[in-house]
């Protein structure tokens, strides 16, 4: 029974993976040449044997054409994809999340992009827990860096607001709350501070007239 | 009716009068947000608006047989958000509150503000706005936030389009007096 | 503290003017209040998906009272009767928890290359770019293939500023502004991260919470 209902995952997954081919030389068709498109077919089917998610790939090549990219840097940049998702997963599953979902393979990814190194993502993984999603604790930490928040104090600042056991709604607040830090002049860095539980008081919004710095800028 | 053809307003309320009072959901669902921001900025408050939208639709279902022209739902639903969120900020006064004790971030799907310069002007802006009176503020919104004319603006009020520049004139130069110098 | 404005910059505000057709002396006035006019927050604002379960918890319980007795009505195939005032990220705890399941796939069984998500609704993000003397402006992005015809940007009543609002799948998208068909520009109010073409490209990360979602 088991083995039979593995076969039948299987041969749903080759036929997804099939479906999937096809799709991606009918999005490529007409954008790129027919050798970028068949390469990039390549690099696809690469990911999906891994149990990767193709699609980042296909729009990194779509991007590329859009942008007009010429085909040896677009072929660099989607293999830069490709290893940007592996490197996702195997620190994913090195922090033991055995079975990393797509949203939290493609966010993790991003999160690299974003300046955050394989061990930040252990860690984040390994002090993500229920209610919070992976997925969500990833994104907020990858947004923040790429905000200019170091990538140590972005990673430190979601790990520790989860361990003081803030709501997931409070963590996906960081990034807006660092925002509203550096509109009061705070660097990136010092906006992540403020940004941190009751810890360090941000600096209070003038109530009085605006401040010089809050003038629109004058021609 | 053929598939992709939504009922209109009127027919949805002329439904729910009939007794058909699940229909009604449909009419929620379409108007939730339609004056969601018009409602968080009278109120300053994202969860002040929630509630407001919220008891307008249940009283516009009380008050469904009264609606006139069922086609013209929207309008007649907007008044009654609109009393209803004047009639809350009455009651602030009333009780003697702050407005800026109601100043909170407007949540919702917003737009990552970057910039040091579109996030600090955004709130200094914020802030002026807090000193027009309910009418004022009520104009510039409709006008300068969702975008309508002053004729559109003159039909969903009830007011005269003199008057509602006379309004919206004052707020300018009461904003500039707070934005400059 | 009142300050008033030029009559013709009041018109300039009201949208019946433009700053070139003000006279010189007052261009300068004319432009320092555009400016603080373009800085409105403008984000629509998406309210809970519980509002409609309680709107229709209370209008089944009106239904129901005497005074309607003599009206029909069908029932609902289930009653829900919340009596708490149910806030998104408590509903976004149990939501993103059923995601989680419905999207965890064993290892080596992809869904193929194009899943459509999700069990989230789209959140409505606004695009804002502010590019006096543009004459056409779109974003294009993950969430359009890139295509710029797909998301033209409309001008607003404000002179220069320019706005679309798009939905969005919970997910993090990367985007640019693309100005007259030629000019790239990231959004300034955005991170930004490498493109891996020697360029940046904006991003705005959406998350799914409760019955809605948030841009982050």
């Amino acid at each position: 029974m088991r083995a039979a209902a593995l076969a039948l995952l299987i041969s749903a997954g080759v036929a997804g993976a099939i479906a999937g081919q096809a799709d991606v030389k009918a999005r490529l068709a007409g954008r790129l040449p027919p050798a970028v498109v068949g390469a990039v077919q390549q690099l696809v089917d690469s990911a999906v044997a891994k149990g990767l998610p193709g699609e980042p790939l296909v729009e990194k090549a779509i991007e590329g054409s859009a942008k007009r990219v010429e085909p040896a840097r677009l072929l660099s940049a989607v293999r830069a994809v490709l290893g940007r998702l592996t490197d996702a997963w195997t620190a994913l599953r090195a922090a033991g999340v055995l079975t990393p979902n797509r949203d939290a393979i493609e966010t993790g990814a991003f999160a690299l992009n974003a300046g955050l190194s394989a061990e930040q993502l252990r860690t984040l993984a390994a002090h993500t827990q229920a209610p919070h999603s992976l997925a969500a604790t990833l994104r907020v930490a990858a947004t923040l860096a790429a905000l200019g928040v170091p990538a140590n104090d972005a990673v430190r600042l979601v790990r520790d607001e989860i361990a003081a056991g803030r709501s997931p709604g409070d963590v996906l607040d960081l990034p807006r709350r660092v925002q509203m830090g550096m509109a009061g002049g705070a660097s990136a860095a010092q906006a992540a501070g403020f940004a941190r539980g009751t810890a360090q008081a941000p600096p209070e919004p003038p109530r009085g007239p605006p401040s010089s710095q809050g003038r629109p800028h004058k021609p | 009716m053929g598939p992709g053809q939504t009922r209109s307003d009127g027919e949805i309320v002329r439904s729910v009068l009939a007794g058909n009072v699940e229909d009604y959901a449909v009419l929620v669902r379409r108007y939730r947000d339609r004056y969601a921001r018009y409602a968080t900025e009278m109120l300053s408050s994202r969860d002040a608006a929630e509630d407001a939208v919220q008891d307008a639709l249940v009283r516009a279902y009380d008050q469904l047989a009264h609606c006139r022209d069922p086609e013209k739902f929207a309008g007649w639903f907007f008044l009654i958000l609109r009393n209803r969120c004047f009639a809350e900020r009455r009651r602030w006064h009333r009780e003697a509150r702050s407005l800026e004790e109601h100043d909170e971030a407007i949540a919702g799907p917003e737009r990552a503000d970057g910039a040091v310069e579109v996030a600090e002007r955004r709130r200094t802006i914020e802030e002026a706005l807090q000193l027009l009176t309910a009418e004022q503020r009520e104009v510039f919104v409709l006008k300068h936030v969702e975008e309508l004319s002053y004729e559109e603006i003159a039909v969903r009020t009830g007011a005269s389009v003199a008057s509602l520049k006379m309004r919206m004139h004052r707020a300018y130069d009461r904003l500039r007096g707070e934005l400059e110098e | 503290m009142v300050k008033s404005h030029h009559p013709l910059v009041r018109q300039l505000l009201d949208g019946e003017l433009s700053l070139s057709e003000l006279p010189p002396e007052l261009r300068a006035e004319g432009d320092v209040a555009l400016r603080w006019l373009a800085g409105v927050d403008r984000t629509p604002v998406v309210l809970s998906a519980a509002v409609e379960e309680l709107v229709m918890a209370q209008v089944r319980r009106h239904a129901r009272s005497p005074a309607r007795r003599g009206w029909r009505w069908l029932l609902g195939p289930r009653e829900l009767d919340i009596r708490l005032r149910v806030r998104p990220w408590v509903l976004g705890a149990v939501a993103a928890g059923a995601a989680a399941l419905l999207v965890t796939l064993p290892r080596g069984v992809p869904r193929g290359v194009r899943e459509v998500a999700s069990t989230h609704p789209p959140v409505y993000v606004r695009f804002v770019l502010y590019a006096p003397g543009a004459g056409r402006v779109a974003v294009a992005g993950t969430f359009n293939q890139w295509d710029a015809d797909a998301g033209p940007l409309a001008p607003t009543h404000t002179p220069g500023l320019w706005t679309a609002t798009l939905p969005l799948l919970p997910g993090q998208h990367q985007y640019v502004f693309l100005v007259d068909g030629q000019r790239w520009v990231t959004d300034p109010a955005a991170p930004t991260v490498d493109d891996g073409f020697g360029r940046r490209n904006s991003v705005v990360a959406v998350s799914a919470q409760g019955g809605g979602g948030r841009a982050l």
